[in-house]
């Protein structure tokens, strides 16, 4: 990628405006700048912001938009909370030097749908929080992306849900064929399902049939995860076919519901 | 564009274009021992330590370097000498492309973590290939060689 000028605001006002009326680009981890081919007009980058943090407010944990994966991953904060859910969601990312890069705004911002992170955010009830202070379903981002230009500040977790990740890979380290997350809020079900290869989605219609009971049956949890399956749409790529992907989504789920529910 | 790295311990002025990515910058400048592996943020031949923290330099802007500490290998030339005995002892080098970028993140690793196992040295080093070694002989020498460190 070419970047034709670089701005580095110094407020995050200066970096949104810079996006709004100068048609900047926001620049997060630049992870994947090298294997993109696109030329940027000017890039903004987001670096020195003060956007780099894990921290408890109140019922919620905020990340803000420059944590990098190693950061999510090595979070006491988040280690309390959810258990080894974010080792588990973001360890298998290439290695700790590029989760010493990528960020966990450019990777919601960019709704990638290899992205192992936004599949548990989805499944977790994630808010996206954009300058200066719009909170959206982070669920619905990934899904229909933003209405104009915006900057990414922060993501907001529910602190209180159990959740459990599950993932398909060909090796360790390779982009997953299959991810998925589910969540058991206090109120009810969430399961996420990315790299379909497509970006992740909710499936409603299993979150549905589980309804609110904390400890469903095995039977009821198998049911769930056969429903997943069928309500989504799945893509082939060199990694493997949309049918396999089909066929290993309910087991996939069934460890993660089961693991949940204890 | 200028910028000024401090590489090693000394400060370099540089010029560099916005999208250039560090590795590139730093083999411009002499530092041949940063590794152009994959090229991708794959393999780990271009691993760096920028603050401390290990990188890969061909994925990292090389403006956001501007006035942070990078180490190559040849920064910690002493101790990463010391790493290669065990490397050697263990016949795990061969065609030593990969070295630098592994030996750097093997030093990280052991300023980060007290006293990993073996499950914890491989998800450290998982970000480092190695083509002609198998990893056996690696992981060998990496549990003498932090051994030997907390014996001292």
């Amino acid at each position: 990628m070419e970047i034709l000028e670089y701005a580095r605001p110094r407020s995050t006002d200066e970096a949104f405006r810079l996006i709004r009326e100068q048609h900047g680009t926001a620049i997060g981890g630049a992870a994947w700048l090298r294997t993109n081919t696109k030329t940027l007009a000017l890039g903004v980058d987001l670096a020195g912001l003060g956007l780099e943090y894990v921290r408890e407010a109140g019922d919620h944990i905020e990340i803000g938009a420059m944590t990098t994966y190693r950061e999510l991953e090595t979070s006491r904060p988040l280690k309390a909370r959810f258990g080894a859910l974010f080792e588990a969601t973001v360890g298998h990312v290439v290695g700790i030097q590029l989760r010493n890069i990528i960020t966990v705004g450019g990777t919601v911002a960019g709704r990638y749908g290899f992205s192992d992170l936004n599949t548990t955010l989805c499944a977790l009830g994630a808010r996206a929080v954009f300058h200066p202070g719009r909170a959206v379903d982070l669920a619905d981002f990934i899904e229909k992306g933003a209405e104009g230009p915006f900057l990414l500040e922060k993501i907001l977790l529910p602190a209180s849900v159990r959740a459990a990740y599950q993932q398909m890979r060909i090796s360790r380290n390779d982009f997953p064929i299959l991810n998925t997350t589910s969540a058991w809020t206090g109120s009810g079900w969430r399961i996420a399902v990315g790299a379909r290869p497509a970006a992740a989605r909710l499936c409603r219609e299993a979150m549905a049939l589980l309804g609110n009971d904390p400890h469903p049956s095995d039977e009821k949890i198998v049911a769930a995860a056969r429903a997943a399956a069928r309500e989504l749409q799945f893509g082939s790529d060199i990694r493997a076919s949309a049918e396999y992907r089909r066929d290993i989504l309910p087991v996939l789920i069934r460890r993660a519901l089961t693991e949940v529910r204890g | 564009m200028n910028i000024t790295l401090h590489i090693n311990g000394k400060e370099q002025p540089v010029e560099c274009r916005a999208g250039e990515m560090l590795t590139d910058v730093l083999r411009r400048s002499g530092y041949a021992e940063v590794k152009r592996g994959c090229d991708t943020g794959n393999c780990g031949a271009c691993t760096v330590l920028v603050d401390g923290a290990p990188v890969l330099s061909c994925s990292y802007l090389a403006v956001r370097a501007d006035g942070r500490e990078i180490t190559t290998i040849q920064g910690l030339a002493e101790e990463a000498k010391k790493f290669a005995e065990f490397l050697t002892a263990e016949g795990a080098d061969q065609c030593g492309f990969c070295a630098p970028g592994f030996a750097l993140t093997v030093l990280s690793m052991k300023e980060e973590l007290s006293d990993p196992d073996e499950a914890e040295i491989r998800h450290y080093l998982a970000g480092n290939l190695c083509r002609c070694s198998g990893y056996e002989g690696q992981i060998r020498a990496i549990k003498k060689y932090l051994e030997a460190k907390h014996a001292q």
